[in-house]
């Protein structure tokens, strides 16, 4: 190998590889720089012959529009900065409840899958198929329009127990006010979790090092339950329950959750939720069966080869599926915007655009929003993904 | 020599084949199944008969207005048989609607060509009809091209649309997603970031607020005066949004070809476009394609969206039509078990086309 190539091989300009990449992307860099530089030069035009200000002025000013729904203290006199927080806030809840909602269906349907009852089996399969097929917006439609626009009026609701009501005005639970004192019981709930954070690490330490098992989850159910309970008797029982009541045409009190939400929440869980099904479904079949034969043959209980052979194994391909169903039950929740349930799209993108104008401030920080909460749901999941991946050796 | 003859088989035991034991296996192999079999049969037997009742035998079937649903107790089918025409074809003229078929027809036949070709002549003939197909339904639909009767964007819509906007938009997706999986695979770092953050941004937006930049943004970004019509910008949108998943569809396909593929790509000589064209694209395109289907069915149970753009997709002609004045006796259930019913059909069969694939494709023998 001492000897040298006779002939030197000098490639021409072009044909060398790394003046190529360097043309090509400077080709891009100069095409993506004049396209951008002609859209920022149409809007500034467009935008002065229409008149709208650019600037994140409008915020302060005061809003003069009511909203449906609000978590905290809202009336026409607030700012557009507070529409903002108004609707970012609705889109958190129903969120959130659709994502534990839909988590808790999905995994109920997907386990009925394996179900030894043909009946139950088929049943999931049956939940899968039909609404996994079905656009989303039809059944926000459904629910809403269908169903629960045909519910009794006020004076007719149905109820259970005299406590909670469903009407077409809504669904009234009962709620519970705090008086002075409630703080220790929170404080006593904080304590509980933080302790059984601290029994479980203990536990998991001891059995490694010594192979000696602690009952962790009775133990775990004991302080969650005892340690606010005594807590509440101490504190003389600082909360008292505010029952929903007809006074004139409505219900007064308690907690009412409007149509709208309703409808939103029962749609994006049955939909997301049979995608979560499915995902459950393809993480248990993807554990070879081999896995299950080997822990019978060990001797292992039922539930044990459940909780310690098959869900282990399950859970690593459900993460990253149930990861982007998070995210899309997110991002599907702007469709509230179809039946009028004030989330940060209906409220910001559609009112408040509407009013002041200002459309590229407004779809911009929309976007950053979405943005945000689906890194931070990515950001958690991945985190839990670690969590349950193959250890590899190395 | 004697010859070897096996005894015949003997019949199972009789505990284990027939109905009973089939029924004791998988409705009732514990006292706590066979409960949950009991309540759910008579939850069946109470649900099913009386839903049977109102779907079919005692439904309204014939006449044409909201009068000829004499029968309270059964659906109202009068009303879609009424609006039908509207629900499959929007306000488009009707003596005009062979123009959509046409277009449907085109549609089909290029699909079935492109599996039934000879395969020297798949990829030289079908690939250029496929990009030619959006361009040439929208010449034949709009009309005032060739010499047909003009007919404005304003009144194309109902189902047609929804199928005609899905297909247009991944036709063009195809070429414009594959080029956006190699660039976030190539070495050149401005091109891949570029691809990154094309990807990420029309996968991490709500597709809402795409179809909002495209109604409210996007007219600004043109140069004053011109006048870009709606279902236009929808079909960039949904082209741009539908580019972004299958950019990651492709990406993974990309991922589980052999790298063997591409090192002998390379010591034949093959150009970088040869190689990717001709070896790399169709295994990838072969590995992809039950996602592309999952892909494509998300991107057309997502065109009822729409409907909050003002555009008169099927979702949106029936909520214009359970708004009519006539027709205002809430056949809402009706209606939208209607437009279930017909997504559902093209949804179910997709996925099952899909699933069928991949059962094919999957050689690992599980089990």
């Amino acid at each position: 190998m001492s000897e040298k190539p006779q002939v030197k091989s000098s490639p021409s300009f072009f044909n060398n590889p790394r003046n190529r990449s360097l043309i090509y992307q400077f080709l891009l860099l100069a095409g993506l720089a004049y396209f951008f530089y002609g859209i920022i030069n149409n809007t500034l035009v467009n935008m002065e012959a229409r008149g709208i200000k650019s600037g994140y002025d409008f915020l302060f000013t005061t809003a003069g529009f009511d909203i449906l729904m609000s978590l905290i203290p809202y009336d026409a006199t607030y700012t557009y900065g507070r529409t903002f927080v108004v609707g970012l806030l609705n889109t958190i809840l129903v969120s959130t409840i659709g994502i534990v909602l839909a988590t808790i269906v999905g995994f109920l349907m997907g386990v009925a899958h394996f179900s030894k009852n043909w009946l139950i089996r088929k049943l999931a399969v049956a939940y899968i198929e039909t609404f996994r097929n079905i656009p989303l917006l039809l059944q926000i439609f459904f629910w809403y329009f269908a169903v629960l626009a045909t519910l009794p009026g006020a004076r007719q609701s149905l109820s259970i127990g005299e406590a909670i009501f469903l009407n077409v005005r809504g669904l009234y639970l009962p709620g519970l006010t705090a008086e002075p004192g409630a703080g220790f019981v929170y404080a006593a709930i904080g304590l509980a979790f933080t302790a059984i954070i601290f029994l479980v690490r203990w536990a998991r330490k001891r059995q490694n090092d010594t192979g000696q098992q602690f009952p962790v989850f009775l133990t775990s159910l004991g302080i969650l339950v005892g340690l606010p309970l005594v807590a509440l008797l101490l504190s003389g029982i600082p909360f008292v329950w505010d029952f929903p009541a007809l006074k004139g045409f409505n219900f007064r009190g308690g907690i009412t959750i409007i149509p709208e939400l309703m409808a939103l929440v029962l749609a994006l869980t049955v939909y997301t939720g049979a995608f979560i099904a499915e995902a459950v479904r393809a993480g248990v079949q993807a554990v070879p069966h081999g896995q299950t034969e080997a822990a019978r043959s060990l001797g292992l209980k039922e539930s044990k080869i459940m909780k310690l052979i098959i869900v282990p194994q399950a859970m690593r391909v459900i993460v990253p599926l149930l990861n982007s169903e998070y995210q899309s039950l997110v991002k599907n929740s702007t469709l509230a915007t179809a039946i009028g349930y004030p989330d940060l799209f209906t409220v910001f993108v559609g009112t408040t655009l509407n009013q002041t104008g200002q459309a590229i401030e407004i779809v911009f920080m929309t976007m950053a929003v979405y943005f945000v909460i689906n890194m931070s749901i990515s950001f958690v999941m991945n985190r839990f993904n670690a969590s349950v991946e193959l250890a590899e050796r190395n | 020599m004697k010859e070897f003859k096996p005894l015949p088989d003997k019949p199972a035991p009789a505990d284990v084949v027939g109905v009973i034991p089939w029924l004791k296996d998988n409705l009732f192999p514990t006292p706590l199944n066979s409960l949950v079999t009991l309540a759910l049969l008579a939850f069946f037997v109470t649900v099913i008969p009386p839903l049977f009742d109102w779907l079919f035998f005692s439904a309204n079937w014939s006449g044409t207005t909201q009068d000829a649903c004499t029968n309270k107790d059964g659906a109202c089918w009068v009303f879609v048989i009424a609006w039908s025409k509207q629900f499959f074809y929007g306000s488009y003229p009707i003596e005009e609607v062979w123009r959509i078929h046409t277009c449907l027809i085109a549609l089909v036949a290029i699909i079935i060509a492109s599996f039934k070709l000879h395969k020297d002549l798949r990829n030289k003939v079908a690939i250029p009809l496929f990009l030619l197909l959006p361009f040439f339904s929208i010449v034949i639909l709009d009309g005032s091209l060739i010499g047909l009767a003009y007919v404005s964007t304003d009144y194309w819509g109902g189902f047609t649309l929804n199928v005609m906007l899905a297909a247009a938009s991944i036709i063009v997706a195809f070429p414009l997603s594959f080029l956006w999986a190699l660039g976030r695979r190539s070495d050149m770092p401005f091109i891949r970031s570029v691809s990154v953050i094309l990807i990420e941004f029309f996968r991490g937006v709500p597709v809402l607020a795409l179809f909002f930049m495209g109604s409210v943004m996007l007219p600004l970004f043109f140069p004053e005066g011109t006048n870009v019509d709606k279902l236009l910008r929808v079909w960039i949108v949904l082209t741009l949004f539908m580019s972004g998943y299958m950019a990651e569809v492709f990406r993974g396909g990309f991922q589980a070809v052999p790298s063997g593929q591409y090192e002998a790509a390379d010591s034949l000589g093959l150009s970088f476009w040869q190689k990717t064209l001709l070896i790399v694209l169709p295994q990838v395109i072969k590995i992809s394609m039950p996602n592309i289907l999952a892909t494509f069915v998300m991107l057309f149970k997502n065109t009822t969206f729409l409907l909050i753009i003002g555009i008169f997709e099927m979702l949106s002609t029936t909520q214009t039509a359970l708004a009519n004045s006539n027709w205002l006796g809430g056949h809402s259930t009706e209606g939208y078990l209607f437009v279930a019913v017909v997504f559902w059909i093209c949804c179910f069969s997709m996925s099952m086309i899909s699933s069928s694939i991949e059962r094919k494709l999957d050689t690992s023998h599980r089990n």
